[in-house]
């Protein structure tokens, strides 16, 4: 579902040049929750977009979905991503500007969905996370925890097949923190593939696979708890 | 601390070159722009300034209440002067001035009496003793008492003294005017030079001592010819005197009229009424009134007008600067943040910022002074003046310094209280909401940058159809291959034979002797009009008395709709009259051929009827006219035959040449002095589309800056939207659809506001084109083309950016 082959990543400004990432070489399966982990600076968020198709990659192949979308031109990563894959953020990213259910309902404005199915389909992602009550209120109105289920909903009101989540737990305190990463496990086993950036090595563990970063190279990457990528693969079958 | 400032301020400019040449290069537009505006008010205030005792010198003016209407006149009987000087001892002295051309005024060919040689020369008037006396008009040579005071003397300018008398003294000398050699003037002085912003522009004071139009002219009150000037007494009431004024109308115009039998007499000191314009108000506040001598006056409303294009541009580009300012907040908090946290106060912050916009009002001041020294000739060509910036002064530099520092002032005060205000902690963390307090301020600043575009645009459209209306309509003759000769009065009795001879010429289709021609500068009178025996029963209607010539109407391409033309051979046409529809309308002809009607004087039966055509400007309705069989020498015109005109007025000149070997040949085409008729709406016109050009130039930097600002603020909303799967399009749209709102408002105030504006103008036109709706829909659409133009510059960079930027804030 996810591979790249020597991916790599460098920052220019003016007359610095700063690699990021260098010839990154993972593979991600559907289905598989993986985490990856690693310090500060190493890269985690940079990999993150680009798996995302939220910046582009300065050299190496990347295929996402069994295409070749390292050359792609904004406008056709704009659509890939539209279709296959839900964001989660640290600082959760809402418009202020909007109400939870506004928020919620964006993704399915651009893709164009009729209102009467919009109108049904957020309903039921909002009672599906609790947060349905709150639906008219602002996001400053909100706690983090209920935030960043706001944010959760509208990851994956479109049905994407990927989540991506850059530290969904970092701003949230434990119990919260917790709750997320339950609704993220509930998802994966729904047959979503999620890709989590974390600093908590025992939000790490809730996942199948955990990669390691160090100086925007893969260290190690191990599996988590017996579970074989193979065998959920086939369960899903 | 000072130099950490200064280094920073420059790095700040260095390092954001394009929005730091747009702020300065904005702010600069503007400032030039009032620069040059403001001298061109300078300029029309200081009009008659130099007048001593300006304060108690009044010109006089008579209003006319007729028909509904109200006409405005300065001419006098002769006797008006030394009666109101008799009978009024608020009086100090009055002067006089005779203006009108059919008796010498205006451009005349003199000589000395010692040579030869004729020379044009423009400038001629009527004037007495008493002129010189109460406007203290300076006489440099000559003694200053009595320089007009014996009949046939004359007062020439310094300019023509040292062009004719180079280093000799002129007084005593004779000229001899008009090659009429028998009755030479003798020079009694000689005056400095009027200057350029004096409401007098002349060069020749021919004095009105003696009778000069004969014994009866100086006596009678039914004629007015002379503008009249008093200077009170100190300490006079002028409100009063005006008021006491009505006594001169009572005494002496009504008995006057009376005893000729006019039928006006009755109503009289209900229609006319007698007042005073202080000289230094003549230029800015004659509007209306006509003015004998042609000269051009200024208009008090012009100049209001442009005192408030002024003030808008001003604080447009004020606007802009704010705008621009604020917009770069963002690079700015982070900065200020910093600041505060190693140990910044507020009071100090601001004076940075304060500061810096100083420094930036310096330079936009320094670039605004070159751009008006280059803009000078363009605006001054425009203006038809010639103003330059007062170096000279001392006052200038000085202004120039104090504006900086309140302009720089003023516009950083709002930029540095804002950008001061922002908290460390919320700027570090990078959860600072930005500028969401000062949106609506901004939104109403666009807002009104944009009704005053859209009201250009509206304003330019219209003003130009109108143009072009007035300039394309039917007149009613054909003004195109006539030439004017003019100052043909010289030829004297070989004018016949002179137009015999241009009739051979092959180029030439008819040639006609007249000066009445169809346009502003013919030569005009007023006359009043009955049906035979009527004249003292019938109120008068009002109209011209012209003097043709049997080829007149063929020359000018005019259409006899009944009748027949004059005829050299039927001798009985000397009594005949033509007259123009209107006159048989106004007089009630239903038969016009064959009816007899009469001016006062003589009576003439009426052979034929002419359709209506123009003969004055536009803004003015057709008068009656009635026009006679005879010889106005003063100009010929020649109908030409199309293609051959260079050709043709060398042959005209050789033939001039030969009958007046010493006189200059002087002509014009009629279409071209038709068009310069309507020199002051073309003037108009291209101030207007100038305006309107640097308005929308700086309402778009404006709008820029904001657009930047907003795109800035929303960069995290762009972002965010973007990862949810947002298109380009709809952010493109989004982001200009705030804009166009705006756009919107400013439209729906910018029409109702022109449309108000537009019809007085063009109510001031009695031939005016109507307001079209589509012609504002089109002025909507340009602002908003515009506006999408200049939005979709920030608003296709942010939908362009890979979407992760605007996230990565922490």
């Amino acid at each position: 579902m996810i591979k790249t082959h020597n991916l790599s990543k460098i920052f220019t400004t003016e007359e610095v040049e700063t690699t990021a990432l260098h010839n990154i070489n993972i593979h991600i399966q559907e289905g598989e929750f993986v985490s990856i982990m690693g310090p500060s600076g190493c890269g985690k968020s940079t990999l993150l977009n680009l798996i995302g198709l939220l910046d582009s990659p300065s050299g190496g192949e990347y295929y996402l979905l069994d295409e070749e979308v390292a050359g792609y031109t904004e406008r056709r990563r704009a659509k890939l991503r539209k279709y296959n894959i839900g964001f989660i953020f640290q600082s959760f990213n809402l418009i202020d500007e909007l109400t939870v259910f506004e928020n919620a309902e964006l993704p399915l404005l651009y893709q164009k969905i009729s209102s009467a199915e919009r109108k049904e389909r957020v309903e039921e992602i909002l009672d599906f996370l609790q947060i349905a009550h709150r639906r008219n209120h602002f996001p400053q109105q909100l706690s983090g925890g209920q935030q960043q289920r706001v944010a959760v909903a509208r990851a994956i009101v479109g049905k994407p097949k990927i989540i991506l989540a850059d530290e969904p737990t970092g701003n949230l305190d434990s119990k919260n923190g917790e709750d997320v990463m339950n609704m993220l496990v509930d998802l994966n086993n729904s047959g979503t593939t999620i890709v989590m950036v974390t600093h908590s090595p025992s939000h790490a563990d809730y996942g199948n696979r955990i990669i390691n970063l160090f100086d925007g190279e893969v260290v190690t990457q191990s599996t988590n708890g017996g579970q074989a990528v193979a065998d959920r693969s086939e369960v899903r079958l | 601390m000072l130099s950490n400032f200064l280094k920073l301020t420059w790095r700040n400019l260095a390092k954001h070159k394009t929005h730091s040449s747009i702020t300065i290069c904005g702010f600069a537009v503007g400032i030039a722009a009032c620069l040059l505006i403001s001298l061109f008010i300078r300029d029309e205030l200081s009009y008659d300034r130099h007048t001593p005792d300006g304060e108690r010198i009044y010109r006089f003016y008579v209003e006319y209440h007729y028909q509904g209407n109200v006409y405005w006149s300065t001419s006098f009987p002769s006797p008006f002067a030394q009666t109101i000087l008799n009978e009024y001892p608020e009086i100090e002295k009055v002067g006089r001035l005779f203006p009108v051309p059919l008796f010498g005024a205006g451009d005349r060919f003199f000589r000395r009496a010692d040579q030869n040689q004729n020379f044009f020369e423009e400038g001629f008037v009527w004037a007495d003793q008493g002129l010189i006396d109460t406007l203290q008009i300076p006489i440099v040579q000559g003694d200053p008492r009595k320089a007009l005071s014996d009949p046939r003397s004359i007062v020439i300018s310094k300019k023509i003294a040292d062009k004719y008398f180079p280093s000799e003294d002129p007084v005593g000398k004779l000229l001899v005017v008009n090659n009429n050699a028998e009755q030479p003037y003798r020079i009694g002085g000689v005056m400095a030079d009027f200057p350029q912003n004096s409401h007098l522009q002349y060069n020749f004071f021919m004095s009105l001592a003696g009778t000069p139009f004969g014994q009866r002219e100086t006596t009678r009150w039914t004629q007015s010819n002379h503008n009249t000037y008093a200077l009170l007494k100190e300490g006079v009431d002028s409100v009063a005197l005006q008021e006491k004024l009505k006594n001169v109308i009572r005494n002496h115009y009504k008995p006057a009229f009376e005893a000729e039998g006019s039928v006006v007499a009755k109503d009289i000191e209900e229609m006319v009424f007698i007042k005073m314009l202080p000289v230094r108000d003549i230029h800015l506040k004659s509007v209306g009134i006509l003015e004998p001598g042609g000269q051009t006056r200024g208009d008090i409303r012009f100049v209001w007008l442009f005192g408030m294009a002024a003030v808008g541009i001003f604080l447009i580009a004020c606007v802009n600067f704010i705008n621009l300012s604020t917009a770069k907040s963002a690079n700015r908090a982070k900065e200020v943040g910093l600041r505060k946290v190693v140990g910044s106060n507020r009071a100090l912050l601001i004076q940075q910022f304060l500061g810096e916009s100083l420094i930036i009002s310096a330079f936009s001041f320094a670039l605004a002074v070159v751009m008006a020294e280059l803009f000078l000739p363009v605006f001054n060509h425009l203006l038809n003046k010639d103003l330059s910036l007062p170096w000279m002064t001392w006052q200038f530099p000085l202004l120039l310094l104090v504006a900086i520092l309140v302009v720089g002032f003023l516009a950083g005060l709002f930029p540095a209280f804002y950008l001061s205000s922002f908290k460390p902690i919320s700027v570090l963390r990078g959860s600072l909401s930005m500028g969401s307090r000062s949106g609506s301020i901004r939104s109403v600043l666009v807002v009104f940058q944009f009704s005053a575009c859209i009201l250009l645009i509206i304003g330019t459209i219209f003003v130009y159809r109108q143009q072009q209306y007035i300039l394309s309509k039917p007149l009613g003759y054909d003004r195109e291959q006539v030439v004017m000769i003019e100052g043909t009065n010289v030829l004297g009795q070989q004018i016949q034979s002179f137009k015999q001879e241009l009739r051979k010429l092959s180029g030439v289709e008819s040639v006609s002797i007249s000066d009445y021609v169809p346009i502003a500068g013919g030569t005009r009178n007023g006359n009043g009009f009955w049906k035979e025996g009527r004249s003292t029963l019938d109120p008068a209607v009002n109209g011209q008395r012209w003097i043709i010539d049997e080829d007149y109407i063929q020359t000018m391409g005019m259409r006899l709709v009944e009748g027949r033309n004059f005829s050299v051979e039927i001798q009985s046409d000397r009594q005949a009259a033509i007259i123009n529809r209107r006159m048989a309308e106004k007089l009630g002809l239903s038969n016009p051929v064959g009816s007899r009607i009469t001016n006062g004087f003589a009576v003439n039966e009426v052979i034929g009827v002419v359709e209506d055509f123009n003969f004055d400007s536009l803004t003015s309705e057709i008068f009656p006219l009635c026009m006679n069989f005879g010889y106005a020498s003063r100009i010929v015109n020649l109908r030409l035959v199309a293609g051959q005109h260079q050709q043709t007025l060398d042959s005209v000149q050789s033939v001039w040449a030969q009958f007046v070997p010493n006189q200059e040949f002087r002509y014009n085409f009629l279409d071209e002095s038709y068009a310069a008729m309507y020199e002051n709406v073309r003037r108009m016109l291209s101030i207007l589309t100038w305006f309107s050009v640097l308005a929308i130039v700086i309402a778009c930097l404006g709008l820029f800056a904001l657009s930047a600002f907003m795109t800035e603020q929303r960069s995290k909303e762009i972002s965010v939207r973007r990862v949810i799967g947002a298109s380009f399009a709809s952010i493109l749209q989004m982001l200009s659809l705030s804009f166009l709102r705006l756009v919107f408002i400013s439209f729906m105030i910018a029409v109702p506001f022109s449309w108000y504006l537009l019809e007085n103008w063009l109510n001031t036109y009695e031939y005016r084109i109507n307001l079209r709706w589509d012609v504002f829909i089109y002025a909507g659409m340009i602002a908003c083309g515009v506006a999408i133009l200049t939005v979709s510059y920030h608003a296709f960079r942010a939908a362009h950016r890979n979407p992760v930027h605007g996230l990565r804030s922490e």
